[in-house]
């Protein structure tokens, strides 16, 4: 089940053959070796436990096309609609329905008014805005009939409402027609103060993160098969890593992709002291945390040089664009300042790409445990009804790279801690 | 609690002196209402206890139920009169304790 | 045990259902009786106690909590025992801490899990048989699209 990775011929261009000995002695110069053959994480890659097990394979997840396809016609109604408004108001606040309106739309009472988001238009007076039901229906059932840029999900279309339902909410929405009368000013998400991060990263009696910088430093002394450990070849890596983490990710030619830094740490560890270190391992996420934590205060900077590093930024802008999921939506989305970005979701605030990158791995609070960013992307993905790819999928490496351009010049400051 | 408890307070300070402690240890406080993939309840174990004593008697404590967050942080206070050891020690719902002292030197 | 008595039992259920940010209490029952349990017959009065709570929790993981009594912590007049109840909370009581007069101050802080919005109640007794009480709500999000 789990392929063993195995090491190609030290790749390693202009080496007069100097290995890494078991003392210490010399480090190869040259690019880092790393193992070339087998993937970075388990295969077959399954969900994390705890995660929905549900399958999104009709849906476009980042690799693959599967969504149906958009409403592309208005659907006419038979009759004026019928539903129930008391259940509309519970559908419209329906967590387990991605949201579900509640989560981007005031609308007046629904969910007692408590904590609604406001990425898309307040609907507590779409009661007196003279829609018909064709168009409140055709709306909810798929809005890219009306407004192809939609970021609103089709509810209709992708499954999520069935035609019964969505009457119910029509006819709840057609009882909107007073403004939103909020409890405190809280609740009022035009009202509510932008959550500020205001907890030192650096205190371990804060982030329960920084025990993964000790652990780390006790996995770079541990000797692996080969009889060496990272110290053998890093003795001092505060001193040698003091930037490295900071110009990464990177291109790799010699894998054809991106590779990240916990990635990295995979192979290296492979071709080095063979120790196996997959991506999503205790040992790799503390080591990943370890590596940028030598590199806190420089500012992220990626080699952009190359024709490949180039496309691959290309490569990933195109993904935050790209549609994916149940709830059809694209990283812009919900991070773009032009659309979702910097607007509360429920009672979360969207940040923007800028600002995102220089935390991670980051402590998570809801989830006690370190995550990194590609862990985040699999969230992500799965969160809005997408299959996740696994963490060394090379669309999530594209995505990195651009998400790290995105953040260049910010100062890492790692482990973060965050919800 | 498989790390080193963290505890962070001064090492020296005056006669009368009211110091800040602050303490974190390594705990899931699991609290008995999760349950596994399997739909299994994964069992209440919880840090229930912790004491803080200087040069043996009771200075602060707090007894813990399940809504305390995960690797549980405490802060508090003590007033310290003349050199000494404080005593810091956390009870599990196992019965097993863990326990750490730091030691303070008082000036006039 | 005294019992408490009728009057008390109403006074102190009218002020545990005041403190409930929409006035309903989801385990009152639980709730009230762990406070008066603790409160031994005593008179709760308002004042004197300082809750800090943010007033969104992004998550109910791990909310921080600072509790503050202001008291001089002398042999005449100091803090013996505190409550922390959440009152919406699977299990209400959160922690009982135990001042003395080494400690200097009825202060300390923690992290809590809240299960969703709602108030933080927080009683003290004091050496000479008073008992204080403060409450202060807060929000509780729980992931912003199900997640």
């Amino acid at each position: 089940m789990l392929r063993r990775l195995s090491v190609a011929a030290f790749a390693v261009a202009g080496v007069c053959g100097i290995v890494a000995s078991s003392n210490g002695a010399e480090r190869p110069k040259g690019p880092a070796p790393i193992a070339i053959e087998g993937d970075a994480s388990l295969r077959p890659w399954t969900r994390y436990p705890g995660w929905t097990t549900r399958s999104f394979s009709g849906f476009n997840s980042l690799a693959a096309t599967a969504s149906p396809p958009a409403g592309s016609q208005l659907r006419k109604l038979d009759g004026p609609i019928v539903g129930d408004p008391a259940i509309g108001r519970q559908l419209v606040a329906d967590r387990s329905r991605g949201g579900s309106c509640l989560a981007c739309h005031i609308m007046g009472p629904a969910g007692n008014a408590d904590l609604p988001g406001n990425v898309g238009p307040d609907l507590s007076e779409i009661g007196g805005a003279g829609r018909d039901d064709e168009w409140l229906f055709n709306y909810v059932f798929d809005p890219r009939v009306y407004n192809p840029e939609t970021i609103m999900p089709p509810w209709g279309s992708h499954g999520i409402f069935n035609d019964g339902e969505i009457g119910h909410i029509v006819a709840f929405l057609k009882t909107l027609k007073e403004p939103a009368r909020f409890g405190n000013a809280l609740d009022d998400p035009r009202k509510r103060p932008m959550p500020e991060e205001k907890r030192d990263n650096l205190d371990p009696l804060v982030n329960p993160g920084m025990w993964a910088v000790e652990k780390a430093q006790e996995l770079w002394k541990t000797p692996g098969p080969n009889g060496s450990s990272c110290a053998s070849c890093h003795a001092n890596p505060d001193a040698e890593l003091k930037t490295w983490a900071a110009s990464m990710p990177y291109w790799e030619p010699r894998l054809n992709k991106i590779l990240g830094v916990e990635e990295f740490v995979t192979r290296h560890a492979k071709a080095t002291t063979g120790q196996t270190f997959l991506m999503q391992s205790d040992e790799n996420t503390a080591l990943a945390v370890y590596l940028r934590y030598l590199a806190n205060g420089t500012p992220i900077h990626l080699d952009q040089t190359s024709a490949e590093a180039r496309a691959a930024y290309s490569r990933g802008m195109a993904l935050t664009t790209r549609k994916v999921g149940r709830l059809n939506m694209s990283c812009a989305d919900c991070h773009s300042p032009e659309k979702g970005g910097l607007k509360w979701v429920r009672g979360q605030w969207l940040g923007q790409l800028r600002g995102q990158l220089d935390h991670f791995p980051t402590w998570r609070t809801s989830q006690q445990s370190v995550w990194d960013i590609r862990k985040r992307f699999q969230w992500c993905n799965v969160a809005i009804g997408a299959d996740d790819l696994p963490p060394d999928a090379k669309e999530y490496g594209d995505l990195e790279f651009y998400l790290a351009a995105q953040n260049d010049g910010l100062k890492l400051n790692v482990p973060g801690i965050r919800h | 609690m498989a790390e080193k408890p963290r505890i962070k307070l001064p090492s020296q300070a005056r006669k009368g002196e009211i110091i800040e402690i602050k303490t974190l240890v390594s705990h899931a406080m699991e609290n008995g209402l999760r349950r596994d993939q399997n739909g299994v309840t994964i069992p209440r174990k919880i840090i229930n206890r912790f004491v803080c004593e200087f040069n043996g008697q009771l200075v602060f404590r707090c007894d813990l139920d399940t809504a305390v967050a995960a690797n549980p942080y405490l802060q508090f206070f003590a007033k310290v009169e003349g050199d000494g050891t404080f005593r810091f020690s956390w009870t599990d719902d196992d019965g097993s304790t863990l326990t750490a002292e730091e030691r303070i030197i008082v000036t006039a | 045990m005294r019992m408490i008595s009728r009057r008390d039992a109403m006074a102190l259920g009218a002020f545990v259902a005041v403190a409930g940010h929409t006035g309903v209490i989801a385990s009152p029952v639980e709730a009230e009786s762990e406070i008066a349990k603790f409160s031994a017959g005593a008179t709760p009065r308002t004042g004197n106690i300082t809750i800090d709570l943010p007033e969104i929790a992004e998550n109910g993981n791990s909310v921080p909590l600072a509790i503050a009594i202001d008291s001089p912590m002398t042999e005449r007049d100091h803090v013996s025992e505190v409550l922390v109840v959440a009152e919406r909370n699977p299990r209400p009581v959160i922690a009982k801490f135990q001042f003395t007069l080494m400690a200097g101050r009825a202060q300390a802080s923690t992290r809590i899990r809240l299960a969703s919005s709602q108030s933080i109640i927080v009683l003290a007794k004091t050496n000479s048989g008073a008992l204080l009480m403060g409450q202060k709500p807060v929000k509780v999000t729980i992931g912003g699209c199900g997640g």
